[in-house]
């Protein structure tokens, strides 16, 4: 359903991205591995439209997509997560879910026409966004401001958000990082229950547990290209992924230590 | 050659402001709107000890208090609040440009004054020797401050902080000894550019409003924050307002400076923007 | 000496008033979407003209400006929202592409560009000098001694008017999307949302009311000068706001009544005459003082914007 092909991203001399094809299938959960650095966010810019592409081609059910900006992107169906989630910090979290319904019926005489604090339209968008955030956990929380929010609280609010707009597929940067064991099950959960809902999925992630927990299909870069790519348990057993992933992992550890 | 004269002034003058002006951006990060007024300041200080001494122990005087002052407006208004962003620290900038505004105003009045400096001839035709001091002036200051900036320790050591603060914070420099630095340097820069602004002119009260607004030009025409590239801008912008009355009425002078802007940032939004987006805030 | 301190009194609430408007409609676009606009002035100054213009009668000797059609004020007012939209427009378009410290720039470079013209094309508008003895809405209907209060309520009534307006865009979807933008640019992306569309909204409602403040200021001071319109009343505005508490409506309206009070208030301490042109300087030495303090101690404002609850209002449906 979505396919990148032969992408590249140069800033000045650096190969951030350097030919990278990818495809990711309907209702599948895929992942992409690499090191800090190796371009993983800079290619979920691209397709997303943050960044032009300096050569290549996004293919998204069958249109090319390639640069087209990042709100039409949106709009059709293709959401992505951001590696730090902010939210609209001073805005509650019922607002943030209802910045993402999908017919903001925008229209500035008709709001100044209405009296209403609440239209019937928005009645129903509020019932829908009570309902996504009870089934992630987020029910008591709708008033909160989201800049109170805990660091786990704002990772589930990340695709919390999205749902009111029934994409087709998330693009997810690093939604294990920084989130605790006990939330990290939940979450592993919810990206199940919404893959058997249909939703497709493409996960950037450090944490190789995860990945290779949740992942049917991944993708692994190091310096902007694409080294290995198959099932978990190859990926696993991949001698050039140890070594170029793994092995470099370490050392940042201990650098950032 | 007259105005080609007048706009080499125009242009140091600018530049002498400008270049503090920069420096203050790329250190903290906010549009000082108050710079302008640092100019007023010592334009006025010096006025003042004008009448006790002569001209140029007044300014030297003067361009040292103002550099104290900036230091101490830094310490006193701006560092507590820095963490509140830049939106907080632009208008307690805008707020303190007021304060000092006013406050020279009650003391000085609204009238428009002159220092008392002796009458000169033309050494060369078109050219007095306060306007080739000026341009000689802001010469040396650019060559100092090049100098100051890549060859000293502390020099070195603002750069770093301006690149990126954290990173030189975990570096183990320290950014309030360089941010002390930095405030003293774009005052006083600041300061002689307003004595010269005297100089040349006359003192008044609007002084520091019109002159923030050129400011702002060659801050945007140089690329926010590279402090070569405002060097260059400042020189191009004296020269336009000075040439460009040539052709166009002369109470259009400060119009020229933001036509010159209004039309870059039209024509390249993005090259401009790229060069400010190397500090990596839009970077999603 | 009471009807004296009373009609003082009534006169600079409608100055704050006529502030209140303009501070209404950059809290919108400043407060609410996030514009750093420094050249808010320049719809107030474009809208105070068309309304002159519009509504003169043509010029006479001596004089010269263009039009002076001598219309109807109500058409002046309209004219001079529409005035203010137009120029919002032709300045948003080019400049909201640009980020905030470029946008400001330009924005305040704009506003000196705009004054400047006005002050030297003596053809278009009298230049310095001006147009003065200007009407001001149903004059003849009182007597000069009440009329003050007339003109106050009037304006109190407009204020009214602009806030529910602004009000109901505030907490609209469209609202929503523009705080969407300010909070968090590149994820109100991941919503649909296209920043230049609702920016360039913003900003043209904004023209317009700020528009319609430049008729109401020329209700109120009878005269139009160049001079009136100087870059000091859009920092005036923004210290209104930040005061009042940025991206709250109410508090745009308490702003500018704290403000404008606080500095006309001088006027009642007497430091002898010879004094009084400094009295200027003083008053503005100590708004300064007040932004200060408001940014250190309070930042978020007086009222800081509010919490936007829908649990209350939708629980039993
Ligand atoms: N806006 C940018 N400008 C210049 N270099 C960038 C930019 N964004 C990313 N890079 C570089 O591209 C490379 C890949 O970065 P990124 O995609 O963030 O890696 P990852 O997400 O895999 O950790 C890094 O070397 C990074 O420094
Ligand atoms: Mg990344």
């Amino acid at each position: 359903m979505l396919e990148v092909q032969n992408a590249k991203k140069y800033f000045g001399g650096v190969k951030a991205v350097d030919n990278v094809s990818i495809q990711v299938k309907k209702s599948s959960i895929t992942g992409l591995i690499g090191a800090n650095g190796a371009g993983k966010t800079t290619l979920f810019n691209m397709i997303s439209g943050f960044i032009p592409l300096t050569a290549g081609t996004v293919i998204y059910e069958g249109e090319d997509i390639t640069n087209q900006p990042a709100y039409k992107i949106s709009t059709k169906g293709i959401v992505r997560t951001f590696q730090t989630p902010l939210g609209f910090p001073r805005m509650t979290v019922m607002e943030n879910m209802l910045v993402f319904a999908k017919n903001r019926n925008a229209g500035i005489f008709t709001a100044i026409k209405t009296s209403k604090k609440v239209t019937p339209l928005e009645e129903e968008y509020i019932e829908r966004a009570r309902k996504i955030l009870k089934d992630v956990g987020l029910g008591n929380k709708e008033d909160a401001w989201v800049s109170d929010l805990s660091a786990g609280e704002l990772k589930i609010l990340e695709f919390a958000r999205p749902l009111m707009a029934d994409p087709h597929i998330f693009l997810l940067d690093e939604p294990a990082a920084g989130i605790n064991p006990a939330n990290l099950n939940s979450l592993v959960t919810l990206i199940k229950d919404l893959r058997n809902k249909g939703y497709t999925f493409l996960i950037v992630d450090h944490n190789l547990k995860f990945i290779m927990n949740i992942c049917d299909y991944i993708y692994v870069m190091a310096d902007g290209k694409l080294i290995f790519e198959g099932l978990p348990d190859e990926v696993a057993n991949a001698d050039c992924v140890i070594e170029s992933y793994i092995g470099k992992k370490k050392t940042e550890d201990t650098v950032s230590n | 050659m007259e105005s080609i004269v007048y706009g080499i002034v125009t242009a140091s003058i600018i530049l002498l402001g400008s270049v503090g002006f920069s420096m203050t951006l790329n250190a903290e990060n906010f549009i000082n709107i108050a710079h302008g007024q640092m100019l007023l300041l010592c334009a006025y200080i010096t006025l003042f000890l004008n009448a006790y001494m002569s001209i140029v122990p007044a300014a030297i005087i003067g361009i040292l208090v103002t550099g104290v002052f900036g230091v101490l407006f830094y310490k006193v208004f701006y560092r507590p609040i820095k963490k509140r962003g830049a939106m907080v620290l632009l208008f307690t900038s805008v707020g303190l440009a007021y304060v000092i505004n006013g406050v020279v105003g009650t003391i000085f009045g609204t009238t428009t004054f002159a220092y008392k400096i002796p009458n000169v001839k033309e050494i060369i035709p078109g050219m007095t020797p306060y306007q080739l001091l000026i341009i000689i002036a802001a010469i040396c200051s650019t060559l100092f401050l090049h100098y100051f900036l890549t060859k000293t320790k502390i020099g070195k050591a603002i750069r770093a902080v301006s690149e990126n603060s954290d990173l030189a914070k975990t570096r183990g420099i320290d950014t309030k000894r360089t941010s002390n630095y930095v405030w003293f340097i774009a005052s006083s820069l600041a300061g002689l550019s307003g004595v010269f602004l005297g100089v040349i002119g006359s003192i008044h009260l609007e002084m520091g409003w019109n002159q923030i607004l050129i400011i702002l030009a060659a801050t945007v025409l140089g690329g926010l924050g590279s402090i070569y590239g405002v060097m260059a801008a400042s020189v191009v912008i004296g020269l336009s307002m000075e040439l460009g009355v040539l052709m166009i009425p002369s109470y259009y002078r400060l119009a020229i400076a933001f036509a010159i802007i209004i039309i870059v940032l039209l024509i390249k939004p993005d090259g401009l923007q790229s060069l400010w987006n190397k500090s990596g805030k839009r970077v999603a | 000496m009471l009807t004296g301190t009373a009609l003082f009194l009534s006169s600079i609430l409608t100055l704050a008033a006529i502030y209140a408007v303009i501070a209404l409609a950059l809290n919108l676009e400043a407060g609410v979407d996030g514009l750093w606009d420094l050249g808010v002035v320049s719809f107030v100054a474009v809208g105070a003209y068309t309304y002159t213009m519009l509504t003169v009668s043509p010029a006479s000797a001596g004089q010269s400006y263009i039009m002076g059609f001598g219309l109807p004020m109500w058409v002046g007012v309209l004219a001079a929202g529409i005035a203010g939209s137009i120029v919002a427009f032709l300045i948003g378009k080019p400049t909201l592409k640009l980020k905030n410290e470029y946008f400001l720039i330009t924005t305040f470079a704009f506003a000196e560009v705009i004054r400047q013209i006005l002050t030297n094309e003596r053809w278009l508008s009298n230049g310095v000098a001006g147009v003065y003895n200007l009407a001001q809405p149903f004059k003849t209907y009182f007597t000069p001694s009440v009329y003050p209060y007339i003109l106050l309520l009037l304006l109190v009534i407009i204020v009214f008017i602009v806030y529910v307006v602004v009000h109901r865009l505030t907490y609209s979807t469209f609202g929503r999307s523009l705080k969407a933008l300010r909070e968090n640019e590149p994820l109100a992306l991941t919503a649909g949302i296209r920043p230049d569309r609702f920016h360039i909204r913003a900003f043209v409602i904004a023209g317009f009311f700020a528009g319609t403040a430049g008729a109401f200021y020329v209700w109120y001071s009878t005269v139009i000068t160049p001079s009136l319109f100087t870059s000091d009343i859009t920092f005036f505005v923004w210290m209104a706001i930040v005061i009042g508490g940025l991206a709250n409506n109410k508090g745009a309206i308490v702003g500018s009544v704290i403000f404008v009070l606080a500095g006309e208030s001088l006027r009642f301490l007497d430091l002898g005459s010879g004094f009084a042109v400094r009295m200027a300087s003083m008053k503005i030495a100590i708004l300064g003082l007040i932004l200060i303090a408001i940014l250190k101690w309070r930042p978020q404002g007086i009222l800081p914007e509010k919490k936007v609850k829908f649990s209350n209002s939708s629980k039993n449906s």
